[in-house]
């Protein structure tokens, strides 16, 4: 058979009759980043929860959630803490921005006094 | 060991490189602050898995799941992570049966490759049998060239 040209110019070959002529499609792409998906430690957040005496056992999806979460919980305080830096025309994030965005956001009101 | 939860820290390479790409260029942070956000993300930790733990024995189970991490999220006001957190969830879901079926198919491999082995090993005991039945009918040849 002739190879066929396609719009763009470039010649294609037929494909191959069996499986071996084609390249091996990647499936799960391996290289892909488990890191992706949660950079802590899936062992740290384990024993932040076996700590609590009355957690019997977790499941790995939830420590995985929990490790998540506690990911989007540092790129939220950090970017409310720098809002307030902001205002004062900082470009270092002091304790005090922090100490600031915990008071004012309700959402972080289970932080006060245990960051001392 | 009595270790206070709070010493059990998350490692703060990590947490300095979240809080780096969370705010723009050219933002940095002093070390106490970055402590603190430390600890606070050991706090919501520990929080969140109490909070989850209470949906799980409300399900009268024992094992925390990821739904009642999820229900966890929403009752601490942090709804905002919920759809995030079901997207990443999705892909992790996907990733571990991506490698259950990887090494799966390693398994697969490697008893294939046992069993050509096999096939590959008898067919030299053959290729030996005929060698000796040769050499044998060689030298009736030769007696009978003397007779």
């Amino acid at each position: 058979m002739a190879a066929v040209a396609t719009g763009n110019g470039a010649f294609q070959e037929e494909e191959g009759t069996g499986g071996d002529a084609a390249a091996p499609q990647p499936h799960a792409p391996t290289s892909a980043p488990g890191a992706r998906l949660s950079r802590l430690p899936l062992a740290r957040v384990k024993a932040l929860v076996k700590a609590d005496p009355d957690v019997t056992l977790a499941g790995q999806e939830a420590i995985f959630i929990l490790a998540r979460a506690a990911e989007l919980f540092v790129e939220t305080i950090a970017k409310d803490a720098y809002c307030c830096a902001q205002q004062g025309k900082r470009k270092t994030l002091q304790r005090r921005d922090l100490d600031n965005a915990i008071e004012a956001v309700d959402e972080f009101a289970f932080l006060e006094g245990t960051l001392d | 060991m009595a270790e206070r939860p709070e010493d059990l820290n998350l490692p703060n390479a990590v947490i300095t490189r979240i809080i780096k790409e969370a705010l723009p260029d050219g933002v940095s942070i002093s070390k106490e602050a970055r402590s603190a956000i430390s600890r606070a993300a050991s706090v919501f930790v520990l929080y969140a898995t109490s909070c989850a733990n209470n949906f799980a024995m409300k399900g009268k189970r024992k094992t925390l799941n990821a739904s009642d991490v999820l229900s966890a999220m929403e009752e601490m006001e942090f709804q905002r992570f919920v759809t995030p957190l079901k997207e990443a969830l999705e892909a992790y879901r996907r990733e571990q049966k991506g490698k259950k079926e990887a090494s799966e198919q390693k398994k697969k491999d490697k008893d294939k490759k046992t069993d050509s082995e096999e096939q590959d090993k008898s067919r030299d005991e053959d290729n030996d049998e005929d060698e000796e039945r040769l050499e044998e009918e060689e030298q009736n040849e030769e007696e009978e060239v003397d007779n």
